[in-house]
């Protein structure tokens, strides 16, 4: 990320993301309000609250993806931790499709693209310009692995990932997501349409990416966050509470 | 009452449908029945050899060859002037525009798309006589104003079938790509046209079908009974619709009136003809996706 400017070198903090007076707009309707917090680095960090609140365009903002939705507004200030420094990511020097690819992000409907598991993993490195395939497909294994999705599809990578299991095709955007080997992963719901069984799946997960990333997660369940949140924080009226 | 309502909401699709279905089968074989008896290579050909016209080594003056060939390279032509167009249009309108750029050139595509051809078969005369007066004395009344002319009436259709087709795609969809760092570009080329490829489709469909059927535009713009196969689109040309209108409202015995149903059933089938190829290419580009990344 040595593309991205040195807003500020705070070495000494362990702060993962620094959120400051955020706030989001969609049209004329205020979603999130002034919110401040700090996110520690390789830690689960779940924002839980009823439906509605804003909890995923709370996510959105991390990675500008509220770009890409019509009528949406944010004010504020977010930083991230690039090579360990804070970086202000609305800076006009931050160039926004790297730091995408730094700040991962799987939604809460598993959402494969039409084409094979291989591809579907590779697209985000063929979206970066990589072309070397023994890297590509090093790479691909590696993700899958991290996924817990490897020994399930080895055999079958050539397929259409839309013929996997909703467990599966979730773990698989998992993987498409490490690939690019984030700092940070955000999740919004990432169980909310899995059975248990694949839920417990993607919790151990979970757990077991923390130790090198840092993991906001968007969730439901209450029991689920008890289990795995290191944090958690509460959204209500716009605001973001440390429970 | 909700069941009894529900019933009665189901009978009426299926009774519509039906009576679609119905009216189409009726048409097409009203017309194979009027028509088929006059329906063989004569009327193709005249008295020319059939490979010697395909070969266009003799001209056909009795036949429908020419109007045949005059229909194909119109559409053909209006098409490949229109979809570039249309099509990026569309791209604009649904990725790029404003809400209120949306809002106004939505309306005047609207405006566009209910324009009677005939007010647009004038403006393409306008046009030649504009080009003929002031541009130059050798511009006349040809195909290629003709297919501009038609491009024009199904521009609306292309910019709103592949308008509709993008902003169709799911929010997950549209959002894929770029959480994962591509680009608007990549988005739009990688991720959306693929996945809105079949509603582009129907309009291009949708305009194949109203620039072979178009009678409006071209008796004004370049169409007339005799001219043989055309040398080059600068020319006057046949068309099947022309010649099925005049024939109908001028056919000196009742073995005219029966060509003029055949010459029906041809501009049917070529029209199923360029269906067919665009479902063809839409097919290997499915089948080529899977492929790509």
């Amino acid at each position: 990320m040595s593309e991205l400017p040195l807003n500020d070198a705070i070495t000494e903090s362990t702060t993962a993301i620094q959120v400051r007076n955020l706030c989001f707009n969609y049209g004329h309707r205020r979603v999130l309000n002034n919110i401040n917090i700090d996110i520690p680095q390789n830690s689960i960090s779940a924002i839980i609250g009823p439906s509605g609140q804003g909890k995923s365009s709370f996510l959105f903002a991390l990675n500008r993806l509220w770009e890409e939705i019509p009528g949406s507004r944010v004010s504020g200030q977010v930083r991230i931790r690039f090579d360990n420094h804070l970086v202000d990511i609305d800076s006009p020097d931050c160039d926004l499709y790297e730091l995408r690819r730094h700040v991962g992000l799987v939604f809460q409907a598993p959402n494969p693209l039409p084409m094979s598991i291989w591809k579907n993993i590779a697209f985000p490195l063929r979206l970066a310009g990589k072309k070397n395939k023994t890297e590509i497909d090093n790479r691909v294994e590696e993700a899958l692995k991290q996924a817990f999705l490897w020994e399930e599809v080895r055999e079958r990578l050539r397929d259409d990932a839309r013929h996997l299991s909703g467990g599966q095709q979730q773990r698989l955007c998992i993987a498409r997501a490490l690939i690019l080997e984030p700092n940070i992963l955000l999740l919004d719901e990432p169980t909310s349409s899995l059975d248990p069984r694949a839920c417990e799946t993607i919790e151990r997960l979970l757990i077991e990416l923390q130790t090198s990333r840092t993991l906001v997660m968007v969730s439901h369940y209450q029991d689920q966050v008890q289990r795995i949140a290191s944090h958690t924080f509460q959204l209500a009226d716009g605001t973001l509470q440390p429970l | 009452m909700n069941q009894c309502f529900e019933k009665i909401v189901i009978a009426w699709c299926w009774l519509s449908t039906f009576l679609l279905i119905t009216a189409v089968g009726v048409v097409i074989g009203f017309l194979v029945i009027k028509g088929g008896s006059a329906l063989n290579l004569k009327l193709i050909f005249g008295d020319t050899a059939p490979l010697d016209a395909l070969l266009l080594r003799r001209a056909v003056f009795d036949g429908l060859f020419p109007a045949i060939i005059g229909t194909l390279l119109l559409v053909l032509l209006a098409i490949l002037m229109a979809a570039p167009v249309g099509i990026l249009t569309g791209i604009y309108m649904a990725e790029y525009a404003s809400l209120s750029v949306k809002k106004r050139f939505g309306f005047f595509f609207d405006i566009l798309a209910g324009l009677p051809s005939i007010v647009v078969g004038l403006f393409g005369l306008a046009i030649v006589i504009f080009l003929h007066k002031y541009i130059s004395a050798h511009v006349y009344p040809c195909l290629f104003l003709s297919a501009m002319t038609l491009a024009f009436l199904v521009l609306p259709y292309l910019i709103r079938s592949t308008q509709g087709a993008l902003e169709a795609l799911p929010n997950t969809i549209r959002r894929t790509a770029p959480a994962l760092g591509a680009s608007r570009v990549q988005n739009l080329f990688l991720i959306l046209l693929p996945r809105a490829r079949d509603g582009i489709l129907n309009g291009v469909i949708l305009s194949i079908g109203r620039c072979a059927e178009d009678t409006a535009v071209i008796m004004l713009t370049g169409a007339v009974a005799m001219a043989g196969v055309p040398r080059s689109v600068f020319e006057n040309y046949e068309a099947l619709p022309f010649y099925i209108y005049y024939i109908s409202s001028q056919y000196a015995d009742q073995q005219e009136l029966l060509s003029g149903y055949a010459a029906a059933i041809i501009l049917l089938c070529l029209c199923g003809l360029l269906f067919m190829s665009a479902l063809y290419v839409n097919y290997n580009f499915r089948r080529g996706a899977m492929n790509r990344v």
